[in-house]
């Protein structure tokens, strides 16, 4: 299955009602060409995380469909789930480290859904995983840190040790949901330009989420733009002009650039 | 954007607070708890007089926790012993050994005789006792004396009323002091302490095991997905609440009914006490860990068994040790009473000592608790300072 011009993610009228009546996506569905990498943008609450956690059934979506590389996410048994999350690699705003365990073992975490859950009673991972660990901290350029405790990392290398787990997973597909939003502007550069070269050079497709329009602007192929859990927009970076900036937003915000 | 008014508008009517004397409340109130502590001071019957007039009975336990059976010396002892027969029948002579004898001026008589004892060949310039033995060997004593410069004494004595005829006069002198070594009691109450450590032990262990995999039941975030966690966390819950609720004391009890008294029982009272004190504490911990990892390895495609073994695991492992230790530390404290219900452990000795006003004995032991109580809570203090 997969390849050719099937897209790699095809999401069909999804939507989220959380317990208490919460609705945080209302009938969304768009699809993800392969290599794409797409954008979302919006206010916070507007439905971008749950979007995220639903494609990957992190959160269980209330009806609607989801196709990864044409299987059905959203009827998938635990065990097809499990080989459909190995494919999907996910980096999170709290990068969501395991604080107190060494770097290196948070890299190879990426790798545990290929892994015979036996294993992990022992803290055992094959040696030709510990070289592919050491391999991406070497991609994201801190492999001196691999023997180090997650949490005495600053937040962007913290950061690159998520992308490094995603890697571990050799996904098709990186959800990242606001990846630099606890970083500042220069190391979210630094952090958006590894997610970039993935995208550009292994062609993995990336699905991410962003405050800045200005990073948008830099780094996406698309924008997506949700308001109160549905699309406002869809289309390309450039084109979002004034006009459409005060739809997504609302009329009193003001674009701040980061550089 | 406009700053917002914070400070509440004036309610309409001035109204005023009134001054605390000038409330019936507060009569009222202070009523309520003259009455509540008075019929409470009537119920627990607290007479202070009683801490005066008893003062004299616990006298001997205060100096005795200023002296307590620790430390003993072997002494040599230099003995001669003499005969002396009631009724007229005259004993063999006495036989000398060691070099020392006895004289008496008359080795017959009657009771209330007056009879002078005169020794030869102590060691001079010691003190020494006089002993009057019976016929069935029961001793009593007549005096004591200090030898002279030649190693003599004399000494008059009036013979006492004994049953028996045949009596035996004897002199003891102390030649000398072997080295400082523990006493016996100090030996039986560092026996029963290390008996006490362990019972802690495992009593604790014995929780822990058991506590461990209860825990995660017991947590509502990782319940919370399962097929009806609601329930499993609820029955969890209910009988770490029900079973920490009982007293250790009073499980020691039914333990000794059950498997009979020894430190057996106690293991099994602390036991059960740990599961459920652990048991909440644990789930506790697991509850209040940070949730990310967890959605973070959920999301690489890895099982419920890894994702608690590489997410949850490692940030609970630290506050587990802590809360251990905490354990241990609380059950070698509650170990040293639950002797007293019979569940073996020091406090079967210290009731004993107490029960036969042994008070240097029943010092020996309390000063025991309260060493190694103070050294495990420094150390267990330390112990969780660096793990956390």
């Amino acid at each position: 299955m997969g390849g050719g011009t099937e897209p790699i993610l095809r999401i069909e009228h999804l939507t989220k009602v959380y317990e208490g009546g919460t609705r945080a996506l209302s009938d969304v569905s768009f699809e993800v060409a392969r290599g794409e990498f797409l954008i979302i943008i919006g206010l916070s609450g507007s439905g971008k995380s749950t979007l995220l956690r639903c494609i990957n059934r992190l959160i269980e979506p209330t009806s609607g469909k989801v196709f990864f590389d044409g299987r059905e996410v959203t009827g998938a048994s635990q065990q097809e789930l499990r080989e459909i999350r190995r494919k999907i690699g996910m980096i999170f705003q709290q990068f969501n480290l395991v604080k107190r365990a060494p770097v290196v073992t948070n890299v190879l975490t990426g790798r545990l859904g290929y892994l015979p859950p036996a294993w992990s009673l022992g803290n055992y991972f094959p040696g030709s995983l510990a070289q592919g660990a050491m391999a991406n901290l070497e991609r994201v350029g801190i492999p001196e840190k691999a023997f180090v405790r997650a949490d005495t990392l600053s937040g962007g290398q913290q950061q690159r040790v998520g992308i490094a787990r995603a890697l571990m997973q050799e996904p098709q597909l990186i959800l990242a949901d606001e990846p630099v939003a606890s970083l500042d502007p220069a190391t979210s550069h630094s952090v958006l330009r590894y997610v970039e070269e993935l995208n550009k050079k292994d062609g993995i497709t990336v699905l991410c989420c962003l405050h800045f329009l200005s990073l948008a602007r830099r780094y996406g192929t698309r924008i997506l733009a949700m308001k109160a859990g549905q699309i406002v927009y869809d289309g390309l970076p450039h084109e979002i002009d004034d006009a459409r900036f005060k739809a997504i937003y609302g009329e009193d915000a003001v674009e701040v650039e980061i550089r | 954007m406009a700053v917002k008014e914070l400070s509440r508008p004036q309610p309409a009517g001035s109204w005023q607070p009134t001054v605390w004397y000038r409330s019936w409340k507060f009569y009222l109130g202070a009523l309520a708890l003259l009455v509540v502590y008075g019929y409470g001071w009537r119920v627990t019957q607290i007479r202070l007089g009683e801490l005066v007039r008893g003062a004299h009975l616990i006298a001997p336990f205060v100096v005795a926790l200023a002296s307590p059976d620790v430390m003993t010396r072997d002494q040599h002892v230099q003995a001669a012993a003499s005969p002396f027969y009631f009724g007229g029948e005259t004993p063999p002579p006495a036989a000398s050994g060691g070099g020392a004898r006895l004289m008496l001026s008359r080795v017959t008589g009657g009771i209330g005789d007056r009879v002078t004892v005169i020794g030869e060949g102590f060691v001079p310039d010691r003190r020494g006792t006089l002993w009057w033995e019976n016929q069935i060997g029961q001793r009593q004593q007549l005096g004591s004396f200090t030898t002279d410069a030649k190693g003599r004494f004399s000494l008059a004595f009036t013979t006492p009323e004994v049953q028996g005829t045949h009596n035996t006069v004897s002199a003891e002198v102390v030649t000398g002091t072997g080295p400082l070594r523990a006493s016996p009691t100090l030996l039986i109450v560092l026996d029963r302490m290390v008996e006490t450590i362990f019972l802690a032990l495992m009593g604790t262990t014995m929780g822990v095991i058991l506590a461990v995999p209860l825990s995660f039941l017991g947590a509502k975030n990782l319940t919370a997905n399962l097929p009806g966690g609601a329930i499993v966390y609820g029955a969890t819950r209910a009988f770490f609440n029900i079973a920490r609720s009982i007293e250790a004391l009073v499980l020691a009890i039914v333990f000794t009914v059950w498997v009979g008294l020894g430190p057996f029982a106690g293991v099994l009272a602390l036991g059960v006490h740990s599961i459920a004190s652990l048991g909440k504490l644990y789930s506790e911990a697991i509850e209040s860990i940070d949730a990310g990892p967890i959605e973070a390895i959920t999301a690489t495609g890895a099982s419920a068994l890894q994702v608690v073994r590489y997410a949850v695991v490692p940030q609970i492992v630290p506050q587990f040790i802590a809360f251990t230790i905490y354990r241990w530390d609380i059950n070698v404290r509650f170990s040293t009473v639950i002797g007293f219900v019979g569940g073996g452990g020091i406090g079967f000795v210290l009731q004993q000592y107490i029960n036969l006003l042994q008070w240097r004995q029943a010092a020996t032991a309390l000063w025991m608790i309260a060493i190694v109580v103070a050294i495990l809570d420094y150390a267990s203090a330390v112990v969780r300072e660096r793990i956390v």
